[in-house]
C-alpha cells in the first residue's frame, strides 16, 4: 500500500513538473514577440456566427493595421449559443489571448475575479482618442471598484422602455395611443381587440413592467426607486406599485387579454408573426423603423418612462483586454483605432467596399448580397456606432438622434455600483430559487396578487431577505460616499 | 469466415426446431405443450403491451417528421399539430440551401467515427490486455491508475488546458478523436473479459510454438475477444457519432464542426435569441440565417435517418458477435 502511494506521488509530482516546465516555456518564446519588430498577432475573441469572408476582410484589415500600428488580428467568432460556456472556459483556463467580447454580469464577475486588464492608464496614453470618443457615463457606468476593465461599445447608453403597437389595428380602430402612460391606460384597447379580431392576442406575453433600477434584475426582489429616494435599497415587491400593476395585469389575464400560458411560456413572439397588437420592448432612437423593417408591417410605440443610464444598459457590449494578453498595449493601440478610424471601423463592421456593400453618391451605403450571405457581423458587439456609415433608408441624423438620446437620459440611481455577493451567496441562492417560482405569475398576472404577493414576500423574509438588503445598503454607502 | 458460419449454424438451429415441433405434435398430441406457446389471452395482452411501448418508442420521431414538413406560419400560430393545416417542404429547402456546411459536417462526423472508433478500439484493448496478464509486472499499478480516473477527474477547465494548450490541439479534427479514445470503464469491461474468456494454457501454448506477442494478441487474443471487442466499438461508436460537446470546446472553425454540434450550435442559438429579444430584433438580418422550428426538425431527420435505417443491418453483426463467442468454451 505504501509503495502503490509512493509511486502515485511520484507520478503526480513528475507530471507537475513537466507541465510548469511547459508553461514556463511558452511564456518565455512568446513575450519577444511583437518587441523586436515583427508585428505582433491580436488574438480577437467575439460573440456571432463564424462568417465565410472572415479570412478575406482580415487580410485587408492586416494591411492596414502593419502600417498604422505595426499588429495584426485575428478574429475569431464564437457561436451566438456557444459563447457563455466557451468564453467562460477559456477565461478560466487562462488561454493566452488579447480581447474578448464580454456583457453584463459575466463583465462584473470576470472583472472582480481579475479576467481582465484594468485599462485606466492604458486609456489615458494609448487610448487617448478612444477615451474622448466614448460617451463617459458608458466609462463611468461599467467601472469596477473604480477601475475600468474594457471598452464599452458607444451606442445608446440609456434604456427606455416603451409599449409597442400594431399600427394596422391602431389605425383600424382610431386608436389615440398618444395617451397611454401606464398599464391602465391600455385596457379600453385590448378589449376592442379581443371583441374583434379573433386571431390576434391583445398582448404579446410580456412581464409587467415595474420601473426601479434593478441590483441584479427585475425578478430580484432588489431595487433602488429612480424617483424620490434614491439612497435606500427596498424590496419592490412590498411597493403599492407592484400591488396595483399586479392586480391589473391579473384582470387583463381574467380578461383573456394573454396566452392561458404566459407564466411558463417560452414563446419569443417574432415580430415578422402579425398575431399580436401591443407589447413591451426596450427602444432606442428610430427603433420603430428597425422594428417596422425586421417585422415587414408598420409597428409605433410609445414610452413607458423616461430614458435612464443603468448599468446593464451600459454594459450591454465591451471589449475587454484579457489579463493573460501579452501586450496589452498593442491591443489598446487596436481598440483605439476600431473606436475611432472610420475606415478601420466600417471594414471590420460591414466588409470591403465593392465586394460586401456600395457606396452611394451622397456617402450612404447598401449592402451587397454578399454581405448578408458572407460577411454578417453583429453591429452591437464591435466598437462606436457614430462613425459607422449610414444605410440609404437610415434617417441622416441617426447618430445625433442617439447622442441626443443618451445625453436627456438621466443616470440611474446605482450607475457605477456592482454589488459584490460573496458575503451573501446562500440566502441569494434561495431568494433566487423563490423568486423564479414567483415572479414569471405574478408579472404575467396568472395568479392573484392579492393572494399571493404576500406570499412571496413572506418567503423571502423567511429566505433572509433583511440580511442581503442590508449588505447591499452598506456596500452601496460605502461606495457612495468614495464617490464624493 | 465467422458470417458463413453463423448462416450455417442458424439453418442447423432452426432445422432441429422444426423437427422438435414435428415430434412433439405426432406423439404427444395433448399433453405436450411447446413451452414456448402462451395462452392466447395473456399472448394477446403481452403484445398489446409491446406494441405500445413500440408506438411509445415510435412516436416521437414520427412526431418529427410532420413537424418537419409543417410550414413555419402553422407552427407559429397553432404550435405543433399531429395533423397541422398547411404543410410545406421549405424547411428542406431551407436545408438544401445550407448543403455546403451541412455535407461537410457529415463528412467530419463519419471520419472521426470510423477513425476514431478503430483508434480507440486498438488503445483500450492493448491498454485492457497488458493488465489482465499475471506476467506484466505493474499490472496492478496501471489498473489503479485507469481505475483512479473513473473516481477523479481533472474537471473542464484543466482538461481544456491539456488539450489546448500543452497538446495544441484546438482546432484540428484530433480533438475531436483524442479525447474519446480512452475511456476507464471500457479498460476494466476489457480487462474482465480478457481474464475469463482467454485461458492462460491458450496462450502458453501458443508461445511454445514460438508465436510473438504481437502475434499472439492479434491471431489468438483478437478472434477470441471479438465480442467483447464489439460491444466497446459499437459503444465508441455511438459515442463518437452523438458527441458534440468537445467541438463546443476545441472548434471554432465551421469547416470541422460535427453534425451534432452543428444541430446543437443552433438550438442552443435559438435559446439565445429567446433570452435576448433586444439584440435578436436590433441584428434582425443576422438570425434571419438562423432556421426556424421546423427546419430544425427536418436536420434530426436528416441526422437520424441514416443510423435509423443502417442500424438494423449492423444490428446483426452486433448480435452474431456477441453469440459467437458466448457459446464457446
Amino acid at each position: 500500500m505504501k509503495k502503490r502511494l509512493m509511486l502515485l506521488l511520484a507520478f503526480v509530482l513528475t507530471i507537475g513538473t513537466i507541465l510548469s516546465a511547459c508553461s514556463g516555456k511558452e511564456n518565455a518564446t512568446s513575450n519577444k514577440e511583437g518587441k523586436d519588430g515583427q508585428p505582433y498577432e491580436i488574438k480577437w475573441y467575439t460573440i456571432g456566427t463564424p462568417q465565410k469572408d472572415t479570412a478575406k476582410v482580415f487580410e485587408e484589415v492586416n494591411k492596414y493595421l502593419k502600417e498604422e500600428i505595426n499588429a495584426t488580428v485575428k478574429m475569431t467568432q464564437i457561436d451566438w449559443g456557444d459563447w457563455a460556456q466557451k468564453s467562460q472556459v477559456m477565461i478560466n483556463s487562462g488561454e493566452p489571448f488579447d480581447i474578448i467580447f464580454t456583457n453584463g454580469t459575466e463583465y462584473v464577475q470576470n472583472s472582480q475575479k481579475g479576467a481582465f486588464f484594468a485599462i485606466d492608464e492604458l486609456l489615458n496614453k494609448e487610448g487617448k482618442e478612444l477615451k474622448e470618443a466614448i460617451d463617459p457615463s458608458l466609462l463611468e457606468g461599467i467601472k469596477i471598484d473604480g477601475k475600468i476593465y474594457g471598452v464599452p461599445t458607444n451606442k445608446e447608453a440609456a434604456r427606455q422602455t416603451v409599449y409597442t403597437f400594431n399600427k394596422r389595428l391602431v389605425d383600424k380602430y382610431n386608436f389615440d395611443i398618444s395617451k397611454v402612460q401606464s398599464l391602465e391606460d391600455l385596457e379600453p384597447m385590448l378589449k376592442v381587440i379581443k371583441e374583434n379580431e379573433p386571431s390576434i392576442t391583445p398582448m404579446a406575453t410580456f412581464k409587467a413592467y415595474l420601473p426601479f433600477d434593478y441590483v441584479f434584475n427585475n425578478e430580484m426582489p432588489f431595487a433602488f426607486a429612480i424617483d424620490g429616494d434614491r439612497e435606500h435599497v427596498i424590496n419592490q415587491f412590498e411597493s403599492d406599485l407592484a400591488m396595483q400593476t399586479y392586480k391589473t395585469m391579473h384582470n387583463y389575464y381574467k380578461a383573456g387579454y394573454l396566452k392561458e400560458d404566459a407564466a411558463t411560456s417560452k414563446d419569443s413572439w417574432p415580430m415578422d408573426v402579425e398575431n399580436w397588437f401591443v407589447r413591451m420592448g426596450d427602444s432606442q432612437p428610430y427603433a420603430d423603423a428597425l422594428w417596422s423593417r425586421a417585422a415587414k408591417y408598420e409597428v409605433v410605440s410609445v414610452p413607458a418612462e423616461e430614458p435612464t443610464t443603468f448599468n446593464d444598459s451600459v454594459s450591454g457590449s465591451i471589449q475587454a483586454i484579457s489579463a493573460t494578453s501579452k501586450n496589452p498595449e498593442k491591443a489598446m493601440e487596436f481598440l483605439n483605432l476600431l473606436n475611432t478610424d472610420p475606415y478601420l471601423r466600417n471594414l471590420v463592421d460591414k466588409g470591403i467596399e465593392g465586394v460586401h456593400y456600395e457606396k452611394n453618391e451622397d456617402g450612404t451605403i447598401k449592402d451587397l448580397p454578399a454581405r448578408i450571405e458572407r460577411y454578417n457581423l453583429p453591429t452591437y458587439s464591435l466598437g462606436n456606432h457614430f462613425i459607422l456609415n449610414l444605410y440609404e433608408n437610415d434617417p441622416k441624423d441617426k447618430w445625433e438622434k442617439f447622442k441626443e438620446f443618451n445625453e436627456a437620459a438621466k443616470p440611474a440611481p446605482t450607475l457605477g455600483f456592482h454589488f459584490n455577493s460573496d458575503p451573501v451567496r446562500s440566502e441569494l441562492a434561495s431568494i433566487t430559487n423563490i423568486s423564479k417560482e414567483f415572479y414569471p405569475a405574478l408579472a404575467t398576472g396568472s395568479v392573484d396578487p392579492e393572494e399571493y404577493l404576500p406570499k412571496y414576500n413572506k418567503k423571502l423574509e423567511e429566505a433572509g431577505i433583511d440580511k442581503v438588503l442590508k449588505e447591499i445598503q452598506k456596500q452601496f454607502d460605502e461606495w457612495k460616499s468614495k464617490q464624493k | 469466415m465467422p458470417k458463413k458460419l453463423q448462416t450455417q449454424s442458424s439453418i442447423a438451429l432452426s432445422q432441429s426446431t422444426n423437427d422438435m415441433k414435428g415430434a412433439g405434435v405426432k406423439i404427444l398430441r395433448k399433453k405436450y405443450r411447446d413451452p414456448q406457446h402462451l395462452h392466447p389471452v395473456v399472448n394477446t395482452i403481452i403484445s398489446v403491451l409491446l406494441g405500445i411501448l413500440a408506438i411509445m418508442c415510435i412516436f416521437p420521431f414520427f412526431y418529427v417528421i410532420i413537424i418537419s414538413f409543417t410550414s413555419e406560419e402553422s407552427i407559429v400560430r397553432n404550435g405543433f399539430q399531429l395533423f397541422p393545416k398547411d404543410w410545406s417542404i421549405d424547411a428542406y429547402h431551407y436545408l438544401w440551401g445550407m448543403k455546403a456546411q451541412f455535407f461537410r459536417s457529415y463528412g467530419v462526423t463519419i471520419f472521426i467515427t470510423i477513425v476514431g472508433t478503430i483508434i480507440s478500439v486498438f488503445m483500450i484493448t492493448f491498454y485492457a490486455y497488458a493488465i489482465s496478464r499475471p506476467q506484466f509486472k505493474y499490472r496492478r499499478f496501471f489498473t489503479f491508475l485507469a481505475f483512479f480516473t473513473m473516481l477523479f477527474s481533472g474537471g473542464l477547465v484543466p482538461t481544456y488546458i491539456v488539450v489546448t494548450q500543452f497538446l495544441g490541439l484546438k482546432n484540428t479534427i484530433w480533438a475531436l478523436i483524442l479525447p474519446l479514445a480512452m475511456n476507464a470503464f471500457y479498460i476494466i469491461i476489457m480487462r474482465t473479459f480478457f481474464l475469463k474468456s482467454v485461458s492462460e494454457s491458450i496462450l502458453e501454448s501458443a508461445r511454445i510454438d514460438g508465436a510473438s506477442e504481437w502475434r499472439i494478441f492479434f491471431q489468438i487474443i483478437f478472434p477470441l475477444s471479438l465480442p467483447g471487442i464489439a460491444t466497446i466499438a459499437l459503444f465508441s461508436t455511438l459515442g463518437y457519432w452523438n458527441d458534440w460537446f468537445t467541438a463546443l470546446l476545441y472548434i471554432d472553425e465551421p469547416n470541422l464542426v460535427p453534425l451534432q454540434s452543428l444541430l446543437m450550435k443552433i438550438e442552443a442559438n435559438l435559446e439565445f435569441m429567446r433570452q435576448n429579444m433586444d439584440v435578436a430584433i436590433m441584428q434582425s438580418s443576422l438570425f434571419d440565417t438562423i432556421p426556424q422550428e421546423s427546419a430544425k426538425m427536418a436536420m434530426v431527420v436528416i441526422a437520424t435517418l441514416p443510423i435509423a435505417v443502417s442500424y438494423p443491418f449492423f444490428q446483426k453483426y452486433f448480435i452474431s458477435g456477441l453469440t459467437i463467442g458466448g457459446v464457446k468454451e
